[in-house]
Parts: structure tokens; C-alpha cells; sequence
């Protein structure tokens, strides 16, 4: 036993850490289990790619639907109060925690192949929390936007922000629109961040788009269907407009009013993790997760 | 150049043979996570074997009365054996719950509506409750069938009364619509097409896919969202953790 132990761990030493170690010097990668675990993740992802690029009669569907990464994962941030509480911080400590985790995660989600991130960052119904908080975390979207800039660039990341902008304050406002102008042309990576949104209030303002543009005679009333209402939800700034993956943090098994329509065949995680604690580890198993589930678009297969 | 070469070839077989590597650490993180279930499923399964038979004395209680409505949703492939489902509708009536809403995305339920009501006992369609007295039962079970056609097309049929009404309206020319487009008159205009606006408190899923397959993503907009696994291998303790679950979750609602 002990014999073909060793020569087990031979072979995985001469066929796996010796390749390993060319390899990372050849791409200048340092050796580190994080990055490891990034580049076979990008590995397997392009192999599975390569084994199920096929169509059938579905055509895209059935693509997507043999997929194994995700092209779009909406992620709902849950969890920072919680965690500040449980090391005796304050609630803007808890956020801050989370902010940071939120650019680690989508360079992480990014580098595994993803291409679209959606972050539900604040919703309508966090105004109603104390005014302290709300300015605290107006005041943290500032700070990442100008500070994350330079990456956003550097990486051509596209930053799309969906939401009601109507009490957004100006210098927010005006950042946001910076970020968006310089990242526009960018394609194949795309950070959805959603601040004052609420999914019955993208429905309502995709119903009244839609209403303008009769009023308007750009289209006819037997124009609007699922597809026209489709293209005006704030999604639509997206490839992607419709999740494959949405996970919620801290254990709460609800989806809160984000993507309410988009996500009628997204798979949905709920680890019991609060958000300043999901790191890559984390997301790795809810990916294996993802990867072992079936999706059938309401269709039989 | 015969050195490069050689070197460019080894590197490339060197290459090939840590992408078999790579590959394979894939697949045994996939194994040890899928035996992580493995284990985790059977742990659960002994757990709700447990609460069956009454032996936790936590679930022997429930506070139903913050469960006022429940919906289920069924994969199609599993809808098509009603029997479970009507298995289902009986657990949940022994428990006390009062109003069930049945989702699955083509309509089969919606389909067997009579065979269910037949046979569940004190079943009746939630739209019968309180407009008469048809059930001589005094706690009946409130049934509502939902299918794809009550989401997405209700939604636009919706929409499009609220279209009406705005361009008939006499309104002034910069008028953005912001009082003809609203949750309020949204909600209404689905009730006048037929819809029942009602938020479910609790979602059980059945199937292979934790996913809410396409029920009406209006009503969903806080409710609890919970993966049961396949009806096939549904058990009364796992229903009956998952409803007292419920029962212990605060919501703040964002706020």
C-alpha cells in the first residue's frame, strides 16, 4: 500500500507540479493556489466550451443550456450589517468590508470566464434605512467608482448602472455617467451595478417606454409583446440581459424585488455565508453547483 | 534552431499534459462536492424520516398562521403524475395550511384542476372561496392552478390596458406618464385580466432545478423561495421543516 502510494504521488508530482510550475513561469503568473484555481477554472470552462459547441434545434437555448459557466451571474449582496454586528463594528464598517469584496469577486468572477456581473448594490427600499447608513453608502459608491476606474479600464470592463436615478445626488450622478461614458466601447466583460432598483420598477418603467414610444408612433399597439417589453427593462444594456446563476448571501431564500422579471429560469443559490465572507472558495462551489444542475427553459428535453 | 525546436515541441507536450492535470482537479473537486450532497442528502433524509415519525418535538408545533399562502411549483416533467401532487395537498391540508397556489410552467395541472379538486378533500378553487359557501367543510383548502400564460403574457395584457388608458386620456403633451404607470393601477389592471396579485409567502419547488420556473414574477416580490428536490421523492418531514422554516424568518424588507 504504502509503495503504490508513493508512486501515486509520483506521478501526480512529475505530471502535475513540474507542468504547473512551466507553466506559470511561461505566463508570468505567480504560483499560488488562487491563481491555480482561476486558470483551471478558465481551462475547463474552454474545454467544456470547446465540447459542447454544437446547436440543436433550439439553437442559442440549447447552447446556453449546455453551457457550463455562466455567462451572467447576479449577485445579491446580503449581509454587511450582519457581519459588522457579529465583530462588534459599526453598520459603515460592514459596508466597507463589502465593498471591498464586491471588486475582489467580480475580478474573481470575471477571470473564471464570466461575462456579465450583476450586483444589486442598493434597493428602493434601503432608502428607508437611517440617513447615516444611506450617506454611507452613497459616499462608498463614490469613493469605488473613482478609485476602481483605472482597473475598469485597464481590464475593458464595461460599467452599466440600472436603477431610478431620480434621487441620486448630482456628483453620484455625474460620476456614473463618467464611468459609463469611458467604458462604453468596452466588450466581453460587463459590471451591472443596480442602485435604487426594484424589479416591479423596471417592469413599470420598461410599460411606460413603451407607452412613449406609441404615443410617439414609433410603434404600432400590436407591436408590444414579450420581446418589445424585453428591450426596454434595463437589461437591456446587456448581452446577457437574463441570469444564468443569482446568488444571495447570508442565507435568505428570497430575491427581493431584483430581476423579478429576468430571472424565470435563473438557478438560485443561497449560501449561508454573509457577503463580506463569500470569497473565492465560496464562489467556486457555487459554480461546481451551478455546473451539476440541468436547465431545461420550461421545455422538454 | 534543432534545441529550439525540440524545446518548443517538449513545451508543448508539457502543456498538453497540465491541461489533462488541470482537467482532472476540475472533475475531483467536482467529485468531492457531489459527494458532499451525497452525504448531506442522506443526512436530510434520516432528519425528515425523524420528524415523520414525530421524534423531533420541534416541528410537533407550527405557526401556520403566518403561512397564509403557500405556492408550489412543479417541474413539468413531474407534474405529469397528479398523484403526487394530490399526495402533496394532503400533507399540506394535514398541517393546516389554507390557500395553495399549483405552478408549473405548461398548464398540466391547470389541465387536471378536476380530477384534484375531486379528490383532495375540502379543496376548492380559491376564486369559489367567500362568493359562496361550496364547500361543506369548515376549513377548506383554497386551490389556485397557475401556469406561464398567468406571468409574462398576463404582465403585457396588463400593460396594454394601462397603454389604453393613458392615450385616451386627455393629458399634457410632456406628460411622462408617471400617474397612469404605477404598482397600483399595475395590480389593478391584472385583476381586471384575471390575476390573482396575491404575494405567496412561501415557494416550495419541485424538481431537479432550484429555479422558480417562470412563476408570475409580479407576486414574487419578497416571498421565500425554497428547493424541496424531486416530487417523486418528496417526504413529510422535509414539507414540514421547510414550512417551520418559514415560520421563524424575520424579513426587514430592505429596509
Amino acid at each position: 500500500m504504502l509503495s503504490l502510494f508513493s508512486v501515486v504521488f509520483t506521478f501526480l508530482a512529475l505530471f502535475l507540479l513540474i507542468p504547473g510550475l512551466f507553466i506559470s513561469r511561461r505566463l508570468r503568473v505567480p504560483f499560488s493556489l488562487e491563481n491555480i484555481i482561476r486558470f483551471f477554472k478558465i481551462t475547463a470552462s474552454k474545454y467544456d466550451d470547446e465540447r459542447n459547441d454544437e446547436r440543436g434545434p433550439m439553437g442559442e437555448k440549447k447552447k446556453r443550456a449546455k453551457n457550463r459557466m455562466p455567462k451572467h451571474v447576479a449577485v445579491i449582496l446580503d449581509g454587511n450589517r450582519r457581519w459588522a454586528e457579529k465583530r462588534g463594528l459599526g453598520t459603515s464598517d460592514g459596508h466597507e468590508a463589502g465593498a471591498k469584496r464586491l471588486m475582489e469577486n467580480a475580478k474573481d468572477c470575471f477571470a473564471m470566464g464570466t461575462n456579465t456581473i450583476s450586483l444589486f448594490a442598493f434597493s428602493t427600499e434601503n432608502w428607508e434605512r437611517p440617513e447615516d447608513e444611506v450617506k454611507c453608502l452613497m459616499a462608498l459608491f463614490e469613493k469605488h467608482f473613482k478609485s476602481e476606474m483605472p482597473y475598469f479600464q485597464r481590464d475593458k470592463i464595461r460599467i452599466s448602472v440600472i436603477g431610478n436615478r431620480s434621487k441620486i445626488s448630482r456628483s453620484l450622478l455625474g460620476l456614473i455617467e463618467e464611468v459609463e461614458e469611458a467604458t462604453k466601447s468596452y466588450e466581453g466583460k460587463q459590471l451591472i451595478i443596480a442602485i435604487d432598483y426594484s424589479g416591479r420598477f423596471d417592469i413599470l418603467q420598461a410599460c411606460k417606454n413603451l407607452a412613449m414610444k406609441v404615443k410617439d408612433g414609433l410603434i404600432q399597439v400590436e407591436d408590444i409583446d414579450e420581446k418589445a417589453m424585453e428591450n426596454e427593462l434595463m437589461t437591456k444594456c446587456s448581452e446577457f440581459p437574463n441570469p444564468d446563476l443569482l446568488i444571495r448571501t447570508s442565507g435568505e431564500q428570497r430575491i427581493s424585488n431584483f430581476f423579478l422579471w429576468q430571472s424565470a429560469y435563473t438557478e438560485l443559490y443561497f449560501p449561508n455565508v454573509l457577503w463580506p465572507d463569500f470569497g473565492e472558495a465560496e464562489y467556486l462551489e457555487a459554480l461546481t453547483w451551478y455546473q451539476q444542475r440541468q436547465r431545461r427553459f420550461g421545455k422538454r428535453v | 534552431m534543432d534545441l529550439n525546436q525540440s524545446m518548443r515541441l517538449l513545451s508543448s507536450w508539457i502543456a498538453q499534459i497540465g491541461g489533462l492535470g488541470l482537467d482532472l482537479l476540475w472533475r475531483f473537486i467536482h467529485l468531492v462536492v457531489s459527494l458532499w450532497y451525497i452525504v448531506s442528502g442522506i443526512i436530510e433524509a434520516v432528519e425528515s424520516y425523524a420528524i415523520s415519525l414525530g421524534l423531533n418535538k420541534k416541528y410537533s408545533s407550527i405557526n401556520i398562521e403566518k403561512l397564509r399562502c403557500l405556492a408550489v411549483v412543479v417541474d413539468i416533467e413531474e407534474a405529469r403524475d397528479v398523484s403526487k401532487v394530490i399526495e402533496l395537498l394532503q400533507w399540506l391540508r394535514t398541517i393546516g395550511v389554507k390557500q395553495v397556489g399549483l405552478f408549473d410552467s405548461q398548464g398540466l395541472l391547470k389541465k387536471s384542476k378536476d380530477m384534484i379538486l375531486g379528490t383532495v378533500p375540502g379543496s376548492v378553487l380559491s376564486e369559489e372561496i367567500g362568493e359562496k359557501n361550496s364547500s361543506p367543510d369548515q376549513n377548506p383548502l383554497a386551490l389556485e392552478f397557475i401556469s406561464s400564460s398567468d406571468n409574462k403574457e398576463a404582465v403585457m395584457k396588463a400593460a396594454n390596458i394601462l397603454l389604453q388608458d393613458y392615450l385616451k386620456s386627455s393629458r399634457p403633451e410632456n406628460d411622462k406618464g408617471e400617474n397612469f404607470f404605477t404598482e397600483t393601477h399595475l395590480n389593478e389592471a391584472l385583476r381586471v385580466v384575471g390575476e390573482n396579485v396575491h404575494a405567496p409567502d412561501l415557494l416550495l419547488v419541485y424538481g431537479p432545478i432550484r429555479s422558480h420556473l417562470g412563476f408570475p414574477a409580479w407576486r414574487l416580490r419578497y416571498t421565500e423561495i425554497v428547493h424541496m428536490g424531486s416530487l417523486n421523492y418528496m417526504r413529510y418531514g422535509s414539507l414540514l421543516k421547510a414550512i417551520h422554516k418559514f415560520t421563524g424568518v424575520h424579513q426587514n424588507y430592505g429596509t
